[in-house]
């Protein structure tokens, strides 16, 4: 028995309040140590972590690569843009090959809904999702957790409303499962070709049009990233109404509480869903995610790996 | 990879003792019934004990996917698919083997005749194609094709063409007097959707297809039938919309016909949540309402016949994850034992034989089942097994469930199988 219920993070969706409690904890503890001068601990020190990125990433895969080292954890990086995959290899063959070479942990990205689960059942590697399709991000959602939890003190009773491109969001599927489950009300908002068309089966959040009112009671506003990469069609007339729309601006945040926090998943399209003010403004928390990303990280991995105490805290 | 397990059929003729025999109205307790099919001295004696022996079934959309890969599914794959599953026809078109002219057709029919000894081992009938290599702007020689016998013309499962050249090759084959079958798909609303659009592709980020790809694209077809009056037919419907407007094109006076596909019936878009690629089909699964609201149209008696849709895929798309899969399902050798009972327990035995057998022959042009039967255990379950499937495929979402009733034996056009 590991540390986690789960053996796989394959999404929020599913996963108990005690594991994302037990991944938050030692995500804190994990957070102090990046304080310090000697940034790293050995807890996965003979583990050999692959991270096998199908997508673009920068900031995902340096922050787990990060998370993996300061772990002293042996790190592989694969991208399929210079792999087998671009010569027809498929899905489960490029994982059997890098399983072969004794990898112990895959983290993986990939355009496909559900291909952590998939490669799970095809492989004896703990499988750490880094972002599949429109599907789920966990670690994002914890990182943003996280942030939340050190910012505000508790999820518990916390109102967080998440703006923006919510259809194309898997950073916004993680949140509405993960922060349901930790007690906060989520209340998700955007334009309507933005919004999932069918929301029975996430009816536990609200779904507010109107912006103002979303952010109204919020504590905690979460900015989303328009995915133009996961846009077939012309889904929005134009940025400029988007952002007079749907933007945080200083006007929008007159509508909110005096301390709400403003958080965003990066990259920021600055102007668009963020004004560079707001940005980098007195309620942005967005470069305290990023630190906590790499905690929450080392988190998942510590734990995922086996580990029932963090004994290097 | 599972090893091929070769039919084991042979020319005979058979007894059958102790069987519920179907009488054209009801099954009844024969002791003892005699099949004659062929010319034969060789004779089989089969102990039903009890089981429904009853009119072999008519598959609507057979597509053996040649030349996918010989080494992998082969018409005689088919064939035993057919045996196995208890059909002794089907309507057969190619999507990737476009009908478009007399000598294809002619090619095709010979290409059958010879995978089974030179006869006519099944009643297979063939679509043609109304354009050119499917999805072209250019008309197929339909007067030829009908003249040479196809059963009507389809779109090998493709969207709906645009408006002008549907309307210019339903009034160029109207010449013919032959049905159209569609698959109602509006191209620009399927997008790149693999799933019914809902809850479930919602939850799971998925691109969705939704019911109005599939009801715009039916009222267009409606209405240029209404005009022309032409006759057609849907393939595959699936959702209570599209039903509805059949009912009220029928009350116009438009000769529409209609199938569901079985695993429409079956199954619903909740399955979506295991992600497993068996269940990448298209026209995708939907919602349990729309399920219900299917059995509904099967029961009022909207849907003419139930559809097999056989599709073989390669192994190797289906072993990725689901988007990146490629969608069918193979269906014969499990379609009756899997719809059986709650088929007749919806509509009654009668109603159930004639939605697999009598109707979807009736659409295809094709004689009834004569001496051919099926002969069926309703009450004895039977787990799927790979192995269960002709050739080396096994794309099935029922592969490893549990089926409710099991088929025994067949006999199909003089052809005798046993099924273990």
């Amino acid at each position: 028995m590991g540390a986690l219920q789960i053996k796989h993070l394959f999404g929020l969706q599913g996963v108990s309040k005690q594991d994302i409690r037990t991944i938050l904890d030692n995500a804190k503890q994990f957070r102090e140590i990046l304080e310090r001068p000697v940034k790293k601990v050995p807890s996965l020190r003979g583990m050999t972590v692959v991270n096998l990125f199908f997508e673009n990433s920068t900031r995902t895969r340096t922050s787990f690569e990060l998370a993996e080292k300061r772990l002293s954890a042996d790190t592989v990086n694969f991208a399929s843009s210079n792999s087998s995959v671009k010569k027809g290899e498929t899905l489960v063959d490029t994982l059997r090959n890098i399983e072969s070479m004794k990898i112990d942990i895959v983290v993986v990205r990939h355009k496909g809904t559900g291909v952590p689960k998939f490669l799970a059942e095809h492989s004896n590697a703990i499988i750490v999702n880094a972002g599949d399709g429109a599907h789920e991000h966990p670690t994002q959602a914890l990182l943003d957790m996280l942030t939340i939890e050190e910012k505000l003190g508790t999820l518990e009773g916390k109102n967080v409303t998440i703006i923006g491109d919510i259809r194309h969001s898997r950073v916004a599927r993680s949140n509405l499962w993960g922060m349901s489950t930790m007690g906060a009300h989520v209340t998700l908002c955007g334009p309507s070709t933005l919004v999932p068309r069918n929301t029975d089966l996430m009816n536990h959040v609200t779904w507010e049009p109107d912006v103002k009112k979303a952010v109204a009671n919020a504590d905690a506003i979460i900015a989303l990233r328009l995915q133009k990469e996961r846009m077939d069609d012309a889904l929005l007339p134009s940025m400029r109404e988007y952002r007079n729309t749907f933007g945080i601006t200083e006007e929008l945040l007159e509508c909110a509480k005096d301390k709400v926090i403003i958080m965003h998943p990066g990259p920021i399209n600055r102007g668009v869903e963020l004004d560079s003010d707001i940005a980098d403004g007195e309620h942005s928390v967005i470069l305290d995610q990023v630190t906590n990303g790499v905690a929450v990280r080392m988190a998942v991995l510590f734990l995922l790996a086996g580990g029932r105490n963090n004994e290097n805290a | 990879m599972k090893m091929r397990k070769p039919c084991k059929g042979r020319l005979v003729n058979v007894v059958l003792k102790n069987a519920m025999f179907w009488n054209g109205k009801s099954f009844e307790h024969q002791s003892e019934v005699r099949l004659n099919a062929c010319e034969t001295s060789e004779t089989v004696e089969f102990d039903c004990n009890g089981a429904l022996v009853m009119p072999a079934l008519f598959g609507l959309g057979l597509d053996f996917m040649e030349p996918l890969r010989d080494d992998v599914y082969t018409f005689a794959d088919g064939f035993e698919a057919m045996r196995k599953g208890g059909f002794y026809g089907g309507l057969y078109e190619s999507a990737a083997n476009p009908i478009d002219d007399a000598d294809k057709y002619t090619a095709m029919v010979n290409r059958f005749k010879s995978e089974e000894r030179g006869e006519e081992a099944f009643d297979i009938k063939f679509l043609g194609a109304y354009s050119k290599g499917f999805g072209t702007d250019s008309l197929a020689e339909m007067v030829e094709l009908a003249e040479a016998g196809v059963a009507g013309f389809g779109d090998g499962n493709g969207v709906i063409p645009h408006s002008r050249f549907l309307r210019l090759a339903m009034e160029y084959g109207k010449m013919t007097g032959k049905r159209f079958f569609f698959q109602p798909m509006d191209k620009t609303l399927r997008h790149s959707g693999c799933v019914h659009e809902g809850a479930y592709s919602d939850m799971l980020g998925m691109k969705g297809i939704p019911r109005i790809a599939e009801t715009i694209a039916a009222y267009t077809v409606l209405e240029t039938a209404r005009f022309l009056q032409v006759p057609v037919h849907f393939k595959q419907v699936t959702c209570g919309e599209t039903l509805e407007l059949v009912r009220n094109a029928r009350k116009n006076g438009i000769d529409v016909t209609c199938d569901v596909n079985l695993y429409h019936l079956l199954l619903d878009d909740s399955c979506l949540e295991t992600l497993d690629s068996a269940y990448h089909i298209l026209p995708p699964i939907r919602s349990a309402a729309d399920r219900e609201a299917l059995w509904q149209g099967v029961v009022d008696g909207t849907v003419n016949a139930i559809s097999v849709n056989h599709t073989p895929v390669l192994r190797q798309d289906t072993v990725v994850n689901f988007e990146d899969s490629v969608p069918g399902a193979l269906s014969l050798e499990v379609a009756l034992p899997a719809i059986w009972n709650k088929l007749v327990a919806s509509v009654g035995e009668a109603r159930a034989i004639e939605l697999l057998s009598t109707a979807p022959a009736r659409l295809a042009g094709a004689e009834s089942a004569g001496e051919s039967v099926v002969v069926l255990a309703p009450e004895k379950t039977h787990k799927v097994l790979e192995s269960d499937f002709a050739g080396h495929v096994c794309n099935s979402p029922l592969t490893g469930k549990e089926l409710p009733s099991s088929i025994l034996a067949s006999y199909i056009n003089g052809v005798w199988t046993e099924l273990n």
